[in-house]
């Protein structure tokens, strides 16, 4: 077990390197760069001042000595300052950005989770019903909403016209910090955030335990006089899970990519904000940083996924 | 501090698991409150604290900083500020500034050394000063006590007070141990600045808003709020919903929506000179406008008044040149009205099929909104109308900037048309910048690479002119030599908007470019 993960870790690693050369070649063939996103082009300064500034960022080095510069000062924990932001360090500025999108996230997941296997539960065991049509029905149109059309009418209906929750951002500015001020800003994106991954989870958990209730374990138990509940629960149930958690798994990727869009329409200051705003301004300290960060997550979590498989299912070993 | 974050993050998730089911509704502040999108819109520059490193934002940056000289608020003279009164010698060379008696945030009292000092960090190109080439025209800065600034030129620079009106004082004794090379990255900015302004700073939280509190010894009385929060909006049409949502009492907003506010008694709509000209510029280093007809029958060929009325909603104001206001535009200039029919004769005239014909040409655009998407559109089917077949390229603005101030062999192919805006006013020097060929880059923000003598030759008179019962003649004079030359196609100035709520009392805003700034007294901004 222990030579498996230091060997994934080891993956990791070069996986996170080969992203850091991905994501600083890609950054500097877009066009513009931090010095271009400063000027107002109806208010413009002259291109000797910014050369001095390119000069001072190191932008006028050749790219090879900007990633080693870059890498040496990364790999001693030091990603440099923000330069958007004047000089704030980029790391603190990064891991400052870390809960509120776990917040965001986590909820988001954890509604979809609870609500989407329940309801796909209730869907398989009332097969064919109203119930279960209706369920489908509101599934199919999770899935097929896109976020920023989900995301734009919540934001529409629920805060601009019925006033019942915030706009956006995630406390209220100038008040002192309370639960439920963090509360009322956080339900609306999360619920938003939720909305395609608990449709999807739904028709997959539908789908397992439609597959499930027919195995002959299952008839097994029924014949054996076991009740309804407790074979839908205890024995259908469990194997029923194994395909839905390699989804949970395998969408977080997406999940913070659709975060990333969340809170860009709720001003939620998480690490999708961050970005947005680090890509619109070429901020490239903050850009790397924050990618690394989260192909560091999306890593981990591919990696509990698969340690998750083991643990839900016993007939799987981790291979040493 | 991160860590609490996280874990703060985590705490908030657990106690959301553990079935918090009401809903409970944003805390309201006790104290009175204004909170606005202040940055929003082009004028603003959301998260830059460093006065000396702006590029806009001088609106939100003078409620905790101040300058010397202020524009008033319908911005058509310069009033002192931090100076109580200020002289100009003969031969304007010398500016005399006498001080006001006023106090640093921190108890200090602000003098003609902080003056000196900041004038000298301004010019100072290792302090990362975006001023620095602006004020090479100091030669000295002299302090004969400490309520009197001199200032020096080494000559006649009649840009100065507006330039100066964007230099917000700093304070000596809170900067003076910081070496200017560091300055830039400095965290005092966004911690612990301290101005003169009626507020003083309170709190930065990161990307979220700046909160400031009502300085009780403000030389023109105590604000009447406690409270000035300017949040941030990733756009104008989130600060709309946070208007409608009765989160905020002020943003900027797109003029498309500004219309949705019209009629409701909840709002005032706002409106101003945008004080930026339009325009479609020419690369002159590609052949394709060199000749002086080519580019009147540009003009010729696009109906501004129609798009004006049905695309502005008669918001804007065509221009003739690079000005619009009355006392810059001299009698007798050639109006360019729409006349399709005589374009096609002055490109027939130039040769235009052998020049280019129908070869399609790059437009290039900063401009993002779907009204610049409508204007492109109209005047692309007004110029094919006439054989020019123009195809916009729409880019961001970093994009745009390393497009065409690209220095290392740049490729004109990527603009040889551009449709952008420069800053026409209040100071008619703004659009010097972009079309004197000693403004040429380096040295200067020419673009175009415009290179007319007669124009050239027309601003350094405008700029140089000593006699003040002049000025405005010169500028003119540069005006007719635009309306003649060409060297751009001006489109029109139009109206840029704010909304305000009726709950705000005594609230001054003007779409000022690059947010001013202005007197807009917001030590007299109250809540009802």
């Amino acid at each position: 077990m222990l030579i498996y993960l230091l060997r994934r870790a080891g993956v990791g690693l070069l996986m996170l390197l080969a992203l850091s050369v991905l994501v600083f070649l890609l950054l500097r063939l877009t066009p513009g760069d931090p010095v271009s996103a400063y000027i107002n082009p109806s208010a413009p300064i002259s291109p000797e001042a910014l050369a001095e500034l390119r000069t001072r960022l190191g932008l006028d080095q050749p790219l090879p000595v900007q990633y080693l510069a870059w890498l040496r000062a990364a790999l001693t924990g030091d990603f440099g300052y923000s330069i958007q932001r004047g000089g704030a360090a980029v790391l603190p500025l990064v891991i400052e950005r870390i809960g509120p999108t776990a917040l965001l996230m986590g909820c988001a997941l954890v509604i979809a989770v609870v609500v989407g296997i329940a309801t796909g539960i209730v869907s398989a065991v009332r097969r064919n019903s109203g119930l279960d049509v209706a369920l489908s029905v509101i599934a199919s149109l999770g899935v097929s909403s896109p976020a920023f059309l989900t995301a734009l009418l919540g934001l529409y209906f629920f805060s601009v016209l019925l006033h019942i929750a915030p706009s956006g951002g995630m406390l209220t500015p100038g008040v002192p910090f309370s639960f439920g001020d963090l509360f009322a800003h956080l339900i609306l994106p999360a619920c938003l955030l939720s909305i395609g991954y608990l449709a999807l989870i739904m028709r997959y958990m539908r789908a397992s335990l439609l597959e499930v209730l027919n195995q002959d374990y299952v008839r097994t138990a029924r014949a054996k006089g076991v009740k309804e509940f407790w074979v839908i629960v205890k024995h259908a149930t469990r194997n029923a899970l194994l395909p839905v958690i390699t989804l949970i798994g395998s969408t977080i990727g997406v999940a913070i990519g659709g975060a990333i869009f969340l809170e860009s329409v709720f001003n939620w200051p998480g690490m999708g904000l961050l970005l947005v705003n680090a890509v619109n301004s070429r901020d490239y300290p903050v850009i790397m940083c924050a990618t690394l960060i989260i192909g560091a997550c999306v890593i981990a979590v591919n990696l509990l996924t698969d340690l998750a498989y083991a643990a839900i299912d016993p007939r799987i070993q981790v291979a040493s | 501090m991160r860590r609490r974050d996280f874990t703060q993050g985590l705490a908030f998730t657990a106690a959301l698991m553990l079935g918090s089911s009401a809903l409970p509704l944003p805390a309201f502040a006790q104290d009175k409150t204004i909170t606005g999108g202040f940055d929003v819109g082009p004028g603003g520059f959301p998260k830059n604290f460093n006065p000396l490193a702006a590029t806009a934002g001088f609106m939100w940056l003078k409620t905790y900083f101040e300058p010397l000289v202020i524009y008033n608020a319908d911005l058509s003279a310069l009033e002192g500020a931090l100076a109580k009164s200020f002289t100009v010698s003969d031969d304007q060379k010398t500016y005399t500034f006498a001080l006001v008696s006023e106090s640093w945030h921190d108890g200090k009292p602000f003098t003609s050394a902080d003056v000196k000092f900041t004038l000298d960090l301004a010019r100072n190109k290792a302090s990362g000063s975006v001023f620095a080439a602006r004020l090479a025209s100091i030669a000295s800065v002299e302090t004969p006590d400490d309520h009197t600034a001199v200032v020096t030129l080494s000559k006649a620079d009649g840009s100065l007070l507006s330039i100066l009106a964007q230099v917000m004082m700093l304070p000596a004794h809170a900067l003076a141990d910081i070496a200017p090379e560091s300055l830039a990255t400095s965290q005092w900015w966004s911690t612990t600045p301290i101005g003169t302004g009626p507020f003083k700073f309170s709190r930065y939280v990161t990307d979220q808003y700046v909160e400031l509190a009502a300085s009780d010894s403000y030389r023109g009385g105590r604000p009447k709020v406690g409270k000035l929060i300017n949040r941030y909006f990733e756009n104008a049409a989130a600060a709309v919903s946070a208007l409608r949502a009765g989160e905020i009492q002020f943003t900027y907003v797109e003029p498309d929506d500004a219309k949705t506010f019209d009629g409701d008694n909840n709002f005032r709509v706002i409106k101003g000179d945008s004080y930026v000209v339009n325009y479609i510029g020419f690369n002159q280093k590609v052949d394709l406008w060199k000749d002086v007809r080519v580019r009147q029958a540009v003009m010729y060929a696009i109906d501004r008044n129609a798009i004006i009325q049905s695309l502005y909603g008669g918001a804007a104001t065509a221009a003739n040149c690079g000005y619009v206001a009355p006392h810059l535009v001299p009698e007798g200039l050639n109006d360019y009205a729409y006349d399709p029919e005589k374009a096609k004769a002055l490109l027939a005239e130039a040769g235009w099929d052998k020049i280019n014909g129908d070869k399609p040409i790059t437009w290039l655009t900063y401009y993002g909104t779907p009204q610049a998407a409508n204007v492109m559109a109209a005047v692309q089917a007004m110029l094919a109308q006439v054989g020019i077949n123009v195809v916009p390229r729409v880019v961001d603005t970093p994009t745009y900037n390393g497009i065409v101030y690209k220095q290392d062999d740049p490729d004109w192919s990527q603009f040889p048309l551009v449709y952008a805006g420069l800053q026409n006013g209040p100071n008619p020097a703004g659009i010097n910048v972009g079309l004197n060929k000693s403004q040429l880059p380096p040295a200067g923000a020419n673009i175009m690479r415009v290179e007319f003598d007669d124009l050239s030759a027309a601003f350094d008179a405008a700029l140089g002119e000593t006699d003040a019962s002049k000025v405005d003649g010169r500028w003119q004079e540069v005006c007719r030599v635009m309306n003649a030359e060409l060297p751009w196609a001006t489109m029109w100035v139009a109206s840029r908007y704010g909304v305000a709520s009726t709950k705000l009392v005594d609230f001054v805003w003007t779409p000022a470019p690059a947010g001013g700034p202005y007197a807009d007294h917001p030590e007299r901004w109250d809540l009802k």
